[in-house]
């Protein structure tokens, strides 16, 4: 009996070693999901996660038009008047155009804020480039202060190729401001976030959270 | 009994074993410790079972029935019914079902059935079990902490996040969750070392009983799983706590991650409550029919193709957030695929039944109950699974029929069929016969008529988790009220049988179910002397045990 015993614990503990790694391993892929699933959003449009493209597209614009229309949304914790200037603008697919909002900022006090967008239908996503935003940076409001703020976008013609997408004739395109990460700090409604490592702005679509 | 030579000489062992108090808290003994989480499952039974019945005593008639805090602070009620929803939840997955199934029947007889004399690591045994328990004071301590935890089992952000939930009640329960899943990984990875390595020497994998190969598929999914619900909830705990923004969109976070990471630790949950439970149905089927079990390869392999396809479905939960139209139609089939493994499981068992000697004993009418009712939540699956339907009947209580029929109450009717095939061989004394067939018959009929209602009302939209709904839903939620009263005073019952099992039972043999009845664990007497098999059975010339 004795014998066997011994030859048993090491097998046992050379298992039992083996499945602690998997059980770690599993964990770490667990906190792998995250920047991956970032990844996964900003390759394939998935959720309505706008592309970014850093040159208008070479191509020549297609004979086809799309609207595209505006939506904007401010956190409640953000005291800022937040509006496109036009609703809505119908653009010819792959010419790049200009859009402005407005903000005005609301309390007496200089506030910060970033903006997360995203686009529906969320199979539009993959067909929907930036050039350039204002979402990609924090925005600085002074007191009583009212900017225009300026997005440039395209959509690419391949829109109305893709068998999934041929039938989208509308893109809404959606920012909610919230109180910048380590802004001011003046806000305090939200104070569980006044701590974060101010992330630049990520491009993933983020959903808007109204009221 | 041919198999009786092979019995340890335990009968005249030195049954030399700490006693007292001693004997429980240090308890390295795979039975002592089986005794202690079935005794954990039935008081969380009992809490989780309560919770369960104050929800359909809520739900009997329309308005609000049971306002404990007075008139103008129903917010704090509905909160209240949130907590209530949640800790049902909770203490029934992870205190009541899981503890009973892998943590109770799993220690008690997996040993027995591989012939081995304890698990691979005692001490981790113990530590697994503290653990668990400490887990469910901390679950109390959080439904009594500032408002309660009320998220629902699924603890979604932002409902979750700290602008929704502010107090520490969250993260208690959080916390819990941690304990309880550090508790099930030690398990998991002591009952794969167990029977990787200690089985008796000609027990090959492929002779193992039906209950031990679905202990094993069960751990492997713990151990994968288990660990991923942990990082989510580490992430969720720092989002809350600590300035981190997972899933926080204003940081850049996206609540969407949670409900994926949680979903793919949630799918291969409901198959580690019901694997077990197909486990103990195999050998109570095989042995009531005096055959071995149809197709016993089959049968192992589907629960390996079960575990493995259960991590490849978990967006089936997520129909409504907006996936395209190419992801609904891979999780469609891959949830349809499953019907297969399952399927086999069915014909089998029938299979088995098929012309076998039946004879229709406690444990046996509970298998066949278990057959009924996952048959039926089964059916109601296969219709959710097609993201067509499922929108439609998403978080409406269609839903909640459904994984009550297939997960829950099937799972609670092959604890009753385990419970009542091997009380004898746990404490030595057969269950009080009559009583046990009422009891049976009083929660066949009591589930029944609780949940299968709730698919009229699901169909007719009645959503889920509000104690509250217009007059159009009264008729069926009032039938399904008169169930739970059934349920609960069959519950009731089965605790009375639990005593007069233990205080007046009548003494039965090593194997009180006959020639069916062809496992290891029947080959020692009742009850099982503290130390088995401290001279290994040689198997090496038998026949598949299953």
């Amino acid at each position: 009996m004795a014998p066997m015993r011994t030859d048993n614990r090491k097998k046992n503990r050379l298992t039992a070693m083996v499945l602690f790694t998997v059980a770690g391993g599993m964990v770490g892929l667990a906190f792998a999901a995250v920047p991956l699933y970032k990844l996964f959003c900003q390759v394939t449009g998935f959720g309505g996660t706008p592309k970014i493209a850093a040159q208008p597209p070479a191509a020549a614009p297609s004979g086809r038009t799309i609207t595209v229309r505006f939506d904007a949304n401010a956190n409640p914790a953000l005291p800022w008047r937040f509006l496109p200037e036009k609703t809505q603008v119908t653009v010819r697919a792959g010419e790049p155009a200009l859009a402005f909002y407005r903000a005005t900022n609301l309390s007496d006090a200089p506030l910060t804020g970033t903006a997360t967008f995203n686009v529906t239908p969320f199979k539009a996503g993959e067909y929907f480039s930036k050039i350039d935003c204002f979402c990609f940076t924090e925005q600085h409001l002074a007191a009583g202060e009212e900017v225009a703020m300026g997005v440039r976008f395209f959509v690419d013609p391949g829109i109305f190729t893709d068998p999934n997408t041929q039938d989208v004739t509308t893109i809404t395109l959606s920012y909610t401001f919230f109180p910048a990460a380590g802004g001011d700090g003046k806000e305090g409604e939200k104070p569980q976030q006044a701590k974060a490592s101010a992330p630049a702005p990520v491009p993933v679509a983020g959903r808007p959270v109204k009221g | 009994m041919a198999d009786q030579e092979t019995a340890a000489p335990g009968g005249h062992d030195h049954d030399h074993h700490p006693t007292g108090w001693r004997r429980w808290l240090f308890s390295t003994n795979h039975k002592d410790i089986g005794t202690m989480y079935i005794v954990l499952s039935m008081v969380g039974a009992l809490v989780g079972g309560a919770m369960s019945f104050m929800i359909r005593l809520e739900l009997m008639d329309p308005g609000i029935q049971f306002n404990l805090f007075g008139a103008g602070e129903e917010a704090a009620y509905f909160q209240f019914y949130n907590v209530l929803v949640t800790g049902h939840a909770f203490i029934m997955v992870f205190f009541v079902v899981m503890p009973a199934m892998m943590g109770g029947f799993g220690n008690w007889f997996v040993p027995l059935m591989i012939g081995a004399p304890d698990m691979a690591f005692p001490r981790m045994n113990n530590i697994s079990f503290w653990l668990l328990a400490s887990a469910l004071v901390l679950l109390l301590v959080a439904a009594f902490t500032q408002g309660g935890p009320g998220t629902g089992w699924t603890v979604y952000p932002p409902l979750s996040s700290a602008e929704f939930h502010p107090g520490p009640a969250v993260d208690l329960g959080i916390l819990s969750l941690h304990l309880a899943g550090a508790s099930s990984v030690l398990g998991a990875i002591n009952m794969i070392t167990t029977i990787f390595n200690m089985r008796a020497p000609g027990m090959t994998i492929h002779r193992m009983p039906l209950f031990c190969w679905s202990i094993l598929v069960t751990a492997f999914l713990l151990l994968m799983a288990m660990p991923v619900l942990a990082g989510g909830l580490t992430m969720l705990l720092t989002d809350r706590n600590f300035g981190t923004a997972f899933f926080e969109p204003s940081g850049g976070g996206d609540p969407v991650l949670w409900q994926h990471i949680f979903w793919f630790f949630g799918h291969p949950e409901v198959y580690i409550i019901i694997l077990p439970g197909f486990g103990i149905v195999s050998q109570v089927v095989s042995t009531f029919s005096r055959k071995p079990i149809f197709g016993y390869l089959g049968m192992a392999y589907a629960m390996v193709f079960i575990g493995f396809v259960g991590f490849a479905v978990w967006a089936h939960h997520m129909y409504t957030t907006g996936l395209d139209a190419d992801t609904r139609a891979y999780f469609v089939s891959a949830s349809l695929v499953i019907a297969v493994p399952t399927g086999v499981k069915i014909f089998s068992w029938l299979a088995t039944m098929w012309g076998g000697s039946i004879s229709f004993r406690v444990p046996m009418m509970f298998a066949c109950g278990f057959i009924f009712l996952f048959v039926m939540g089964g059916v109601t699956g296969v219709a959710l699974a097609n993201a067509g339907m499922d929108i439609a009947f998403h978080d409406t209580y269609f839903v909640v029929a459904h994984f009550h029929y297939v997960m829950a109450i099937a799972g609670v009717f092959a604890m009753f069929a385990g419970f009542y095939y091997w009380i004898g061989k746990m404490c030595g004394r057969q269950y009080p016969r009559v009583l046990a067939r009422i009891h049976f018959w009083s929660f066949f009929i009591g589930v029944n008529v609780l949940f299968f209602p709730q698919h009229f009302s699901g169909m007719a939209g009645m959503p889920r988790r509000i104690p509250d709904y217009p007059d159009n839903y009264a008729g069926w939620n009032y039938v399904s009220s008169i169930g739970a009263f059934i349920t609960t005073a069959s519950t009731l019952l089965f605790f009375f049988i639990v005593w007069r099992t233990l205080s007046a039972g009548e003494k039965v043999p090593a194997n009180p179910w006959g020639e069916g009845a062809k496992t290891l664990e029947w080959t020692v007497e009742s009850p099982a002397p503290f130390h088995t098999f401290e001279e290994l059975p040689d198997m090496t010339d038998k026949q598949a045990a299953e």
